[in-house]
């Protein structure tokens, strides 16, 4: 196929985000109407550049060929969006219902945190996973805290052992989930300013390890709630069609998010504190694309 | 021209489940069939087809299925579904409904 079509064709793919064989589909589909034009066109005497050029004229513009084929596809079951909105919800009831500090359901949490997301990498990493990737990501990050309690000395583990580890999942998850589509980048990333602000709402002045459990208690409903809230973004970002809106809705959820925990923070968090919140949830979403079209973290 | 494309955009739908249903078709028949049929009236951007029918069969319209040509090549064929001809004989009666109601609107005017 001649360099025009090659063209046109990747640059439909580029804008499909879809999954890897449902994109493969599409293209063959298209290259199957691009052969059946050319043959036509080339019966009529036309030369294989000749056709090339009116066979892409005839298509239209190759964008807005994968946007709309990809707003086709982009809404996705009840079933898939209650699945991805799963590990928001589990967190929100775990809170809501005072699970949080019974170690069964952490532990039940926990296995099938690691279980879904083992699934869903194996999978070909359908949407549903990315929120799950975000929360698989919490035991590395308590793994961490779990070395400060360590005896003195035993700091080489950390710095040896587990800050590269550390360093390179984190790399490697978010390289393959921008590479999938940035967006899922925010998504997997959308329950993290949550998270931070009401760490510093539990204990904004103390000891870092020893957060207080009487004010996760007294806040564990508010806690319960503002993911119960992320959950239903998540519901509503997979039933929409229309990739602004997703876009939109994420950054509203989040905002929302972090004005609940402002406001049930009771003054604990300061103006400037929310405002750096604010920041990180932004650069959630700018950091994701800036890479994805910048440092070359596109698929291929 | 123009606005015969823009008229086949707002009601490429149930066309393309009419055509579906009398034969399995795929994407580039469908397009030369509704231009034949139509004597060149429906003429519109090509890539505009492939969107309507992923959405069509995401729906559960209609179905999609790979092929093999005897040259080797393969075709996606697209069949209606049996929600496909509810929805298709829905929409035709809305359709014949609308056209009687501009009969009688033209028909008051010129008497």
């Amino acid at each position: 196929m001649v360099t025009l079509l090659s063209n046109y064709l990747d640059s439909v793919r580029s804008n499909l985000r879809l999954d890897l064989s449902d994109e493969k589909d599409i293209i063959k589909e298209l290259e199957a109407h691009i052969q059946d034009r050319l043959e036509e066109m080339k019966a009529a005497g036309l030369s294989e550049e000749e056709a090339a050029k009116r066979c892409v004229a005839l298509l239209g513009s190759a964008k807005a060929l994968g946007r709309q084929i990809y707003e086709a596809h982009s809404q996705y079951t009840w079933r898939q969006s209650l699945l991805a909105a799963m590990p928001h919800l589990l967190f929100g009831l775990m809170f809501a219902l005072s699970w949080w500090h019974n170690i069964g359901w952490l532990l039940v949490t926990l296995v099938l945190i690691v279980s879904t997301v083992v699934y869903g990498w194996c999978q070909s990493k359908p949407v549903w996973l990315f929120p799950w990737l975000g929360y698989s990501l919490l035991p590395v990050v308590a793994a961490g805290l779990s070395l400060l309690f360590l005896p003195e000395g035993w700091l080489w583990v950390a710095i040896v052992i587990y800050i590269p580890l550390a360093l390179w999942l984190v790399y490697r998850i978010s390289v393959q989930t921008i590479k999938r589509d940035w967006l899922y980048g925010s998504l997997m990333l959308l329950p993290v300013p949550c998270i931070i602000g009401w760490l510093l709402v539990v204990e904004p002045a103390g000891s870092f390890p020893e957060y207080s459990v009487e004010r996760v208690s007294e806040l564990a409903p508010w806690i319960g709630l503002s993911f119960l809230a992320l959950g239903l973004a998540v519901t509503l970002f997979m039933r929409l069609r229309r990739r602004w809106l997703k876009v939109a809705v994420l950054l509203v959820s989040g905002l929302l998010t972090l004005f609940m925990v402002t406001y049930y923070a009771d003054g604990r968090l300061s103006l400037v504190t929310l405002l750096v919140l604010v920041l990180l949830l932004l650069g959630l979403f700018v950091t994701p694309a800036w890479l994805e079209r910048t440092a070359g973290w596109h698929r291929q | 021209m123009a606005q015969g494309r823009d008229r086949l955009l707002g009601n490429i739908e149930p066309l393309l489940l009419y055509l579906i249903s009398q034969q399995p078709m795929y994407g580039y028949e469908l397009i030369t069939e509704l231009e034949k049929r139509s004597q060149g009236y429906f003429s519109f951007k090509e890539g505009t087809l492939y969107p309507v029918l992923h959405r069509l069969e995401k729906a559960g319209l209609i179905g999609g299925q790979w092929q093999m040509l005897p040259s080797g090549r393969q075709r996606k064929y697209y069949h209606i579904t049996e929600r496909g001809r509810v929805t298709l004989s829905e929409r035709a009666k809305q359709w014949r409904q609308f056209l009687s109601a501009v009969d009688l609107v033209i028909q008051s005017q010129s008497t």
